[in-house]
């Protein structure tokens, strides 16, 4: 009777190791996990738009450069054509001063 | 012909306008000076310049945006002889309130040549730490400008802020010291050490700051008057060639064809560029 429960429990806990052991074989810890495909997705259009970021900023500071240069052409064409101006026997309008 | 008179910007303005009726355009014009006054003003705590000081960076609006860009490119067009970034050396010679609010007697902080760089990107503005702007030697022919755009829509037009005037259409008599100019358009301009005057440590001090020195500018001049594109360009002109000293002044304008008026401090009065 002794013999017989101890083979049961014998049994049983082999049983038991046994489905430990497939469960422990079945989740291959010595194999690293698979990448999320979603996050290499995501990983991917952050490195695109941080690219086109890039492009939009050279793309802004060529155009900013662009208007200085036109900017100052104007001025300097501006300054090159002085008002109209001369001095005349007439009564002031108004007058200047040291602002 | 109508005429306004009001006080803004620390001075007083004047609008002429060659037409009848013109009510609305010199109500919108005056309106133009208090509202870039509220903008530009070192002396209002609210006003985006000084947010722009205080902070060292802002998303300025259009206006601010323009005036600092004209300000910068004065500065490289004058070799630094005009800086907005003068403001610590005008607070640190007592210029440090309204000039109506300024005492008469005080201390005087040590100097420092103006410098640091100001950095436009778009519609933003970023101050190297230090550096603050006073666009008060920019501001009021901007405003000018601004303003005669404005009344322009009512007919030819001047508008006078305290020697910065701005002209649209017509011919213009304008006194300068003992003459009258006749204007057909552009701007012109008064800088002097006559006026914005005031003492600290019993020394008499005035506002023309001299950027390289960050001190009050000696010269042998005492007043210029500047002829110009238009006012901004002449007010830039006048401080430019006030710091540059009668000699060095008269040959510029000449070689530059700038029509100008310069008076020595012993009264002397010269005409250069073109002016006879």
């Amino acid at each position: 009777m002794t013999n017989h429960a101890g083979r049961l429990y014998a049994l049983a806990l082999g049983l038991v190791v046994f489905f430990l052991a497939w469960a422990v074989v079945a989740a291959r810890p010595w194999a690293t996990a698979a990448p999320d495909p979603r996050l290499k997705a995501l990983a991917a259009r952050e490195a695109q738009l941080q690219q086109e970021a890039k492009l939009v900023n050279q793309i802004v500071a060529q155009r900013a450069q662009l208007a200085h240069v036109t900017q100052s052409r104007q001025l300097a064409s501006a300054v090159a054509a002085p008002a109209p101006v001369q001095v005349v026997n007439l009564p002031p309008l108004t007058i200047t001063r040291t602002s | 012909m109508e005429r306004r008179t009001f006080h803004a910007m620390g001075t007083e303005i004047e609008l002429l306008v060659d037409a009848e009726g013109a009510e609305r355009a010199l109500d919108a014009a005056e309106g133009e000076f208090h509202r870039l006054e509220a903008l530009l003003s070192r002396f209002r705590d609210d006003s985006e310049l000084s947010r722009l000081n205080r902070d060292g960076s802002i998303d300025a609006g259009p206006d601010l945006e323009r005036v600092v860009a004209l300000a910068l490119e004065a500065r490289e067009r004058t070799g630094g002889r005009f800086d907005p970034t003068v403001y610590d050396a005008l607070v640190a010679a007592g210029y440090d309130r309204t000039f109506e609010q300024l005492p008469a007697d005080g201390d005087v902080a040590s100097s420092r040549p103006a410098a640091g760089q100001v950095r436009l990107y778009g519609g933003r503005i970023e101050l190297d730490p230090g550096v603050h702007l006073d666009l008060g030697g920019i501001g009021k022919g901007y405003a000018a400008e601004r303003s005669a755009e404005l009344l322009a829509t009512a007919g030819p037009c001047l508008v006078n802020a305290g020697g910065d005037i701005a002209i649209r259409g017509g011919s213009w008599p304008v006194g300068v010291e003992s003459l009258t100019l006749q204007l057909g358009g552009g701007g012109l301009a008064t800088s002097g050490r006559d006026r914005r005057r005031w003492q600290r440590s019993g020394r008499e001090l005035h506002h023309l700051i001299d950027p390289s020195t960050g001190e009050p500018a000696e010269t042998d001049l005492l007043r210029v008057t500047v002829v110009a594109a238009d006012a901004v360009d002449a007010e830039v002109a006048a401080k430019a060639l006030f710091l540059a000293g009668s000699t060095r002044a008269a040959a510029e304008a000449d070689a530059q064809e700038t029509p100008a008026v310069l008076v020595t401090d012993d009264g002397r009065m010269l005409l250069a560029g073109g002016l006879a």
